[in-house]
């Protein structure tokens, strides 16, 4: 191991001055408020509630959404697979008799609390049909009461996946 | 007292009251907007009046209103409650009064009599200016001691200590600029800055004196306890300074007071170092004979840089959300331009055909050099602003050993080299 000798600054009569140091820093800060002045879409803001993040990636989880079948039925089983594996107890399922033929059982109710939700995807891995997923993309969600952030089965169906995921 | 008189004093009144009162809010929304563009972000823009946004200055009236509606609070710790409300009020007004002394524009003549357009015609100006420097730090020193808090106790003894050492740099400073200028009265000042060196440059403050204009700004910043010296109120360090224990309008006081402190030190070094008043190249004679070639120049360059400004404000000027009311604005603002433009460019016309006379030379004159001070000012304003969000703030004893051990040495040495030239040169 040689030794590695570090240059002292601060001895010339440059650097003793301040000034020529100090107006190189100027000349940085004016040039980033010349650029954004020019034209201000060079600034990586975004304005938010009017624009939203374009760099959500596909393995987001945001807001559930229950798949439907090819038929355009519900999918889920009414299992009870996602209530159990839930750390927060958050999801509320009634089960009932499935009367067209497609399967056994199906939900009548399936509501998930939004405030109790820790977003931690167990339901969608302990789901055995691929019935519920987080991927649409969804991170906001403002409501005026409590009530309203209990989601119905209805909801979560309407959902659509997000855009550039499969 | 004739109608003139009046109206002269009145005007200048006014203009008093615009850069300074007035200019508060556009200060803070220019500081919050420089900040936001220097550190690669918006700064506030999104407040509006029925859609007129004006790039984001509603906001600031808004948080004034703000600071006016909140809770006087005061806490029973207090005992010195004359002196805690004091405080606040001798650094707004101290400040204020600076304002009173800056020449606006050159002597105006009308009728053959002569008006100086200052606030206050008074010819030493520059006394008063460094009485009420001197002044403004008792707002600070008494309102950190009254508060008492030793966070506040700090700040105030921090606040003296600087201005203590660097008044001092500040007067030799301006001593040399004395020995140039061989006179207190501002308006003198601008007008030898008028002149011309060797026919060729403008005979600023700044080349005459490139020493003197550098340790005046630099404690022009410390005088105004501007970053990088406002370690008076520290917030790293003393939470708030002198101001720990204010809150709603009596801050709001210290706030524009410090506002205000920091346009007349940009008057002030504007009006010494940087020509004041004076178009370069065209001082009061010049612009006076040839104003109508001034007229036309202003008539041709006016509608080529609203062109520019126009296409600027339609491309940065955008809400992103359709049909949302802000976005009108961006049509008003251009039709706005364009009356202005016609009534500006038809009154210039009637005047090169028609001629406007002796008195109407020197009044439109004085309107030209009042906006050129204006401009300046802003500059000069927008450099403070700039220098604060550039440079970090000084330690304590670095700050004391600038001003003891370096600027002060510097400004006695310029003060001997200037009188020897000027008693050998014998100018």
């Amino acid at each position: 191991m040689g030794i590695k000798i570090v240059p002292r600054h601060g001895k010339s009569l440059k650097d003793k001055l301040y000034l020529p140091a100090i107006a190189g820093g100027m000349k940085v800060t004016f040039s980033h408020f010349i650029k954004n002045l020019k034209d201000t879409s060079n600034i990586e803001t975004l304005c938010y509630p009017e624009e939203n993040p374009k760099d959500i990636t596909s393995r987001y989880r945001g807001i559930h959404r229950l798949t439907k079948r090819e038929d355009d039925t519900i999918r889920c089983v009414a299992c009870f697979m996602c209530a159990t594996a839930c750390p927060a107890d958050c999801i509320f399922i009634e089960a009932v008799q499935r009367e067209d033929g497609v399967d056994e059982k199906m939900p009548a109710k399936f509501s998930i609390d939004l405030l109790e939700c820790v977003f931690c995807g167990g339901c969608v891995e302990a789901c055995p049909c691929d019935a519920i997923r987080m991927d649409t993309g969804i991170f906001s969600f403002v409501k005026k009461k409590r009530e309203d952030f209990v989601v119905d089965r209805d909801t979560l169906l309407s959902h659509k996946p997000m855009k550039g995921s499969n | 007292m004739s109608a003139t008189l009046i109206s002269i004093v009145v005007f200048n009144i006014v203009m008093a009251l615009i850069v300074s009162l007035v200019f508060v809010p556009i200060l803070v929304w220019m500081e919050r907007r420089v900040a936001g563009f220097i550190q690669d972000r918006l700064g506030p823009n999104r407040c509006h009046i029925g859609g007129v946004r004006l790039g984001g200055i509603v906001q600031s009236f808004a948080d004034m209103l703000k600071l006016v509606f909140k809770e006087d609070y005061r806490p029973g710790a207090i005992k010195e409650k004359v002196l805690f409300t004091l405080s606040p009020v001798i650094v707004f007004v101290t400040a204020y009064l600076s304002f009173m002394v800056i020449p606006f524009a050159d002597d105006l003549v009308i009728d053959g009599k002569s008006y100086i357009m200052q606030a206050l015609p008074i010819e030493f100006g520059l006394l008063w200016i460094l009485a009420f420097a001197g002044l403004g730090v008792y707002g600070l020193m008494l309102g950190g001691w009254a508060s008492n808090n030793k966070y506040s106790l700090l700040g105030g003894i921090r606040a003296a200590a600087q201005v203590v050492s660097y008044e001092a740099v500040m007067g030799l400073s301006l001593i040399s600029m004395l020995i140039i200028y061989g006179s207190v009265h501002l308006g003198d000042m601008v007008r030898f800055q008028g002149e011309l060196i060797w026919g060729l440059i403008p005979a600023w403050g700044i080349i005459i004196q490139p020493v003197a204009a550098i340790l005046f700004i630099i404690t022009a910043f410390a005088e105004t306890n501007r970053a990088p010296f406002d370690i008076a109120e520290g917030e790293s360090e003393i939470v708030g300074g002198f101001h720990t224990e204010y809150s709603a309008m009596r801050f709001g006081l210290f706030f524009v007071g410090e506002y205000i402190a920091m346009g007349a030190a940009s008057a002030l070094i504007v009006t010494l170092f940087l020509g004041g008043y004076q178009i370069p190249w065209l001082n009061s004679s010049t612009l006076k004979e040839n104003i109508e070639i001034v007229f036309m120049v202003i008539a041709l360059l006016m509608p080529i840089m609203s062109y520019f400004f126009a296409r600027w404000i339609k491309k940065n000027n955008v809400w992103l959300e359709e049909g949302d009311i802000r976005n009108r604005e961006t049509k008003w603002l251009i039709n706005g331009l364009i009356g202005i433009n016609v009534i500006i460019i038809a009154t210039l016309a009637f005047f090169i055909i028609f001629g406007i006379g002796d008195n109407g030379t020197n009044i439109s004159v004085v309107i030209l050099q009042v906006i050129t001070f204006v401009v300046k000012l802003l500059i000069m304003n927008f450099f403070f602003i700039w220098v604060r969000w550039t440079l970090v703030r000084f330690r304590y004893d670095q700050l004391q050993n600038l001003a003891w051990k370096v600027l002060l040495p510097i400004a006695i040495a310029n003060v001997f080299i200037t009188g020897i030239f000027v008693v050998v040169l014998g100018v």
